[in-house]
């Protein structure tokens, strides 16, 4: 027994020696750890991948001819990048983009040159290689005059063009020597032209970055970037108290920014744009073909209430069904301010004195459940019986794509042009269930004229016109009801300096790159 | 004895068979679509349902059903329908985590759990049994990921002993252990509960016996009755506790590798579940469903070595 006794003492002093002697990890002073949300990498293509967690990596790895002002997602304010200028023809059908000089490719893949250009938005405009295809239908051809010009020709002018050949999405300029050498391999192996290039990518740990010594715009101070996959919110923020992690994507909810915000050394970082939090509503079936119960329940739901229990610091309320900061977005749009006795007067008028019950699906993410409780909650007093049905987030996809749901709410954050979101939510070739579907949930089928019309629009007045008209529409159709905007949230060591002030950023994480420091 | 094995091996397949069967359809049972996860919600149907034709899962259910039998037997797991990689691959990349932590888990289940059974057993309705049968009752009833947290406030947050995420290079032994104490001791609690309670009520049984009796009467030392005549032969149910919540080990693994954020095959299934990575979850399944019976039979020959009364034919 004494022996036991003894045996038993030994291995716990040899665990706590163990512990206590590797206590204080070497940390090698410049590089960045980042907890990011999700369980793994889906594809580090920036062609075909709209997940968070790989969009919040491309602008860190990839450059596009123009780019939005580090920390902005104004259309307004767009600067050079990998070009260093361009013209566009009086017609707007011709821009030409001259390329700046010895921009070097990650791993030795070369200089950049025009004919990476055209082999990028040739791809990004392909179905077979991109998601981004259909924004790029119009564009008639993309040449190369020569090594370091570019030429598109357009078959209807695109008054954002710019918005088209950005550091997001199908504007990534990808390098054609690694994209026909490394075949189906890119989707782990990208090269681009960043601050920061891919060096390691671990399935479902993580993907290691080194800086670009050669970046164009002067060597980053980061050298490494460790970018890990920790799906467990908890643990994500408990390894950032323990000075594991210096960046990590947080909670979007009041109460955790706020007790983070307290910690010492800590900064919360709240970024737009937001996504906007919708209800569509299904017009094709039951009650709500009624224009009337639609209405209802736009009355029904008080956005005040809602922005209230999300957060103020992380959810703002929301007017129209284009989120706000979107070119093209208006406010002054039909309202259906919080007023439960018309709601009530509107369902007895179309005939539901004693109010209706709706089958709803939602998905278990919290993101989207607890507002869709909070609205069961709200559209109850107005005599609106929710029944929900909680479903895991992959089953909640392939639910409401079959029109299984009568209300869907969802949150989504496109890029900031209005079209993009009208064209995927209320365009009738983006209705659910028909084979060029999206997200049309509503079925929504009211501007369509107005939202093919601004897309090729040239003259910017009248597509902003166009724009509003068609947000007047479906919100006088009663499409859907916006109800909040949906901020993102990270949280940093305070010796982590973006190196320029970070407000909105359209990768849904912040923007790091040379000017970033971590002391 | 090798005839024995292969006979245990043999009557496995039926097992494996009908439990691939299952996952199969139950895994097509739930709506979800693995295009979607690849593709994004901005993709249209006709993009998606040419993602699906190329995973090949627009192939009539029962054609698949006998690809991924027939592949399976020839060890041939298939490749993840998401990152494309072979199945295999990934589930070896990740099994030597899985492995440290079931063995300590194990481990610490049997150093702790058997001393502490025998004590209660022992010492039964006096206050030393009270305490650890209070205490095991609660390590039965503790949620893994709520332990896990614990453990991590307490070593990782106020005492910076260990850390909060473990994910060790395998090849250095010092951070291997180190990333592994945390995980193995949440799971090694709720073993430790199992093994301390089945080793008390195996041992109350035996002590009953009338040879202990004896051999108390002849004066042996106490110490002797216990070890040599009681505790050898509580062994059997023992063991039998030990593979069989095997089962409830891996289940708690799972939840042990999230909150650590540990690599290995828990991790692995509930990503491929939520991914509906159908061919990740079905390669998974079928090295589980392996390691049961592998575990099973090793029990089973484990009873030939404790008491040589069994005798495998």
């Amino acid at each position: 027994m004494r022996q036991r006794k003894g045996l038993l003492c030994i291995l716990l002093a040899a665990i706590i020696v163990c512990g206590l002697s590797f206590s204080s990890p070497v940390i090698a002073e410049t590089t960045l750890k980042i907890g990011t949300l999700s369980n793994d990498a889906n594809q580090l293509d920036p062609h075909v991948s709209t997940k968070s967690q790989d969009k919040i990596l491309f602008p860190w790895i990839f450059n596009g001819l123009v780019r939005f002002k580090p920390g902005s997602a104004d259309l307004s304010q767009m600067e050079a990048d990998l070009a260093k200028s361009w013209t566009s023809s009086d017609d707007g059908l011709t821009w030409t983009f001259k390329l700046r000089k010895g921009v070097q490719f990650h791993s030795g893949y070369g200089e950049l040159t025009s004919a990476d250009v055209v082999f990028s938005l040739n791809r990004a405009s392909k179905k077979e290689t991109s998601t981004a295809y259909k924004g790029y239908a119009d564009f008639a051809s993309v040449t190369a005059p020569d090594k370091y010009t570019v030429k598109i020709v357009l078959a209807k002018p695109i008054p954002s063009l710019l918005g088209m050949v950005t550091n997001y999405h199908g504007g990534y300029i990808v390098s054609k020597k690694a994209v026909e050498k490394l075949g189906d391999n890119f989707k782990t192996n990208p090269i681009g032209t960043g601050p920061f290039a891919f060096s390691e990518y671990q399935s479902k740990r993580q993907v290691t970055l080194v800086a670009n010594k050669d970046y164009f715009r002067g060597a980053p101070k980061i050298d490494k970037i460790i970018y890990r996959y920790l799906p467990d919110e908890a643990s994500r923020e408990l390894a950032f108290k323990n000075g594991e992690l210096d960046l990590i994507y947080g909670t979007r909810e009041q109460r955790w920014v706020e007790r983070v915000r307290k910690q010492k050394g800590v900064k919360v970082d709240i970024i737009g744009l937001g996504e906007l939090r919708t209800l569509h509503m299904n017009a094709s079936k039951g009650p709500l073909k009624d224009i009337r119960v639609r209405q209802a329940i736009a009355h029904a739901v008080n956005r005040d209430e809602m922005v209230l229990f999300v957060g103020s610091d992380v959810a703002q309320r929301s007017v129209s069904v284009v989120p706000q900061g979107y070119l093209g977005y208006s406010s002054d749009v039909p309202r259906y301010p919080h007023d439960i006795a018309k709601a009530k007067a509107l369902l007895k008028d179309a005939g539901y004195p004693d109010g209706i019950t709706l089958n709803v699906i939602i998905t278990k993410v919290a993101s989207l459940r607890v507002p869709m409780e909070i609205l069961q909650a709200q559209l109850r007093k107005a005599g609106i019986i929710l029944d929900l049905e909680v479903v895991e987030h992959s089953a909640f996809h392939k639910l409401i794509r079959q029109d299984a749901s009568d209300l869907v709410l969802y949150g989504a954050a496109r890029f900031p042009v209005a079209d993009s979101y009208l064209t995927q939510f209320y365009l009738s070739d983006s209705i659910v269930g028909t084979p060029t579907g999206i997200t049309n949930f509503s079925h929504c089928d009211v501007a369509d004229v107005e939202i093919n019309t601004a897309r090729s629009e040239a003259d910017p007045n009248r597509q902003l016109a166009l724009w509003k008209i068609a947000q007047q529409k479906i919100l006088k159709q009663s499409c859907s009801v916006p109800v909040f905007e949906q901020l993102i949230v990270w949280a940093r060591k305070a010796n982590l300096d973006y190196g320029f002030k970070m407000e909105n950023s359209l990768s849904n994480g912040p923007i790091l790159n040379e000017m970033t420091t971590l002391k | 004895m090798l005839k024995y094995v292969l006979k245990r091996l043999g009557m496995s397949i039926p097992i494996l068979i009908a439990v691939l069967t299952l996952v199969f359809i139950i895994i097509r049972i739930v709506p979800g679509d693995p295009a979607m996860v690849v593709l994004g919600d901005q993709a249209s149907a006709e993009a998606l349902a040419a993602l699906r034709t190329k995973m090949g899962l627009d192939v009539p259910l029962i054609e698949q059903y006998f690809t991924f039998l027939s592949g399976a037997f020839r060890g041939d797991l298939g490749t993840s329908l998401l990152s494309g990689r072979a199945v295999l691959d990934e589930v070896m990349t990740v099994l030597p985590y899985t492995v440290d932590l079931t063995i300590a888990g194990v481990l610490i289940g049997v150093v702790f759990g058997v001393p502490l059974g025998v004590l209660t057993a022992v010492y039964r309705n006096s206050v030393t049994d009270y305490i650890i049968r209070v205490f095991s009752l609660l390590g039965l009833s503790f949620p893994a990921f709520y332990s896990a947290i614990l453990l991590i406030i307490v070593f990782s947050i106020q005492f910076n002993m260990f850390p909060v995420i473990s994910d060790p290079d395998l090849s250095n032994y010092g951070q291997r252990f180190r990333h592994l104490v945390l995980p193995a001791t949440n799971l090694g609690l709720i073993m430790v509960a199992y093994i301390t309670r089945s080793t008390r009520s195996s041992m109350l049984e035996v002590l009953r016996e009338d040879y202990v009796r004896t051999a108390k009467a002849k004066g042996v030392p106490r110490l002797v009755v216990i070890t040599r005549h009681a505790l050898k032969n509580a062994l059997i149910p023992i063991v039998t506790v030990i593979g069989l919540y095997l089962g409830v080990l891996i289940g708690n693994s799972v939840l042990t590798e999230i909150v650590f954020n540990r690599p290995g095959l828990g991790k692995l299934i509930l990503d491929a579940l939520s991914e509906r990575d159908y061919t990740m979850l079905q390669g998974v399944m079928v090295v589980y469903a392996f390691i049961i019976v592998i575990v099973n039979l090793i029990t089973d020959l484990t009873y030939g070595l404790v008491d040589p009364r069994v005798k495998h034919q």
